[in-house]
């Protein structure tokens, strides 16, 4: 079995362990910035529930929109 | 901002947000027993991010945290801590990619008149019977660890130590008592297990 490799690049490999918490499919990342290590800011979408979830300050919030706040 | 010095470490914390006491210090010190380097590690509810930075700092491992409270996913990104913000496991896809898993979770015993206002409610309320929590991570965490990955959970006498110790068999882990103390109005203890049963996810009766 291959595990995904959390190492010197953890914060960007991180992304690949990601998912939507509603029905826990695929994200696809829109990067608004980053640097060599980490997205600092932009947004993932899940196509199937359609919704989105930003990404603020190097975190990543994966809170379903409607408990958010 | 307040500041803890701990082996190696300088941990802030914020107002919001779950401050460091018994049960973190208990909980940290114990995993120093298990953790090797190289392991990948999953934090389920750092809070300040205590015992994942102090980890971080003292052993060449990788550790992701989740927090559900944004403060306190703030104040753990504040401390160099791998943060995502997510209920438990919910935004983490079920890969079986960690050794260990770590998890302080809130209790206490808390009917709805007891509830706290705002998110800090997360780090205390356990639900009735103050197992909540633990219900909902035991009933996950195995399709996140790799096959005979472990576990370090810890619990207090005020959600039951034993009970809390026979509901992880029930899970498929072999557990061990690795830290107990007394403190004024609870015990406290660690409880680590090593999933033993492949692909048990869901409690055996």
């Amino acid at each position: 079995m291959m595990y995904p490799v959390l190492g010197e690049q953890l914060k960007k490999e991180l992304m690949d362990i990601l998912a939507c918490p509603i029905c826990k499919g695929d994200l696809v990342l829109n990067i608004v910035e980053e640097d060599e290590v980490e997205i600092k800011s932009g947004t993932f979408y899940c196509s199937q529930c359609k919704e989105y979830y930003p990404v603020e300050d190097g975190i990543p919030n994966l809170i379903p929109p409607d408990i958010r706040e | 901002m307040a500041k803890i010095e701990y082996k190696n470490t300088s941990v802030q914390f914020v107002d919001n947000v779950y401050e460091p006491a018994e049960d973190t210090f208990l909980l940290t010190e114990s995993a120093f027993n298990y953790i090797k380097d190289g392991m990948n590690i999953l934090e389920i509810g750092t809070g300040t991010g205590f015992v994942s930075a102090v980890l971080k700092n003292n052993f060449e491992v990788n550790i992701v945290s989740t927090e559900i409270n944004p403060d306190a996913a703030q104040c753990a990104r504040s401390n160099d801590v791998e943060v995502i913000r997510t209920n438990m496991f919910d935004g983490l896809k079920p890969i079986q990619c960690f050794d260990l898993i770590l998890f302080n979770p809130p209790y206490l015993p808390t009917t709805d008149d007891e509830k706290v206002p705002g998110w800090i409610n997360y780090a205390y309320d356990g639900g009735i019977d103050g197992c909540d929590a633990i219900r909902n991570f035991l009933d996950n965490v195995c399709n996140y660890l790799k096959p005979n990955g472990s576990i370090m959970l810890l619990v207090s006498s005020f959600s039951g130590i034993d009970y809390i110790k026979k509901m992880m068999e029930s899970y498929g882990f072999e557990v061990y008592s690795t830290s107990r103390e007394r403190y004024f109005f609870e015990e406290l203890a660690v409880l680590y297990g090593i999933h033993k049963i492949k692909n048990l996810c869901k409690p055996v009766h």
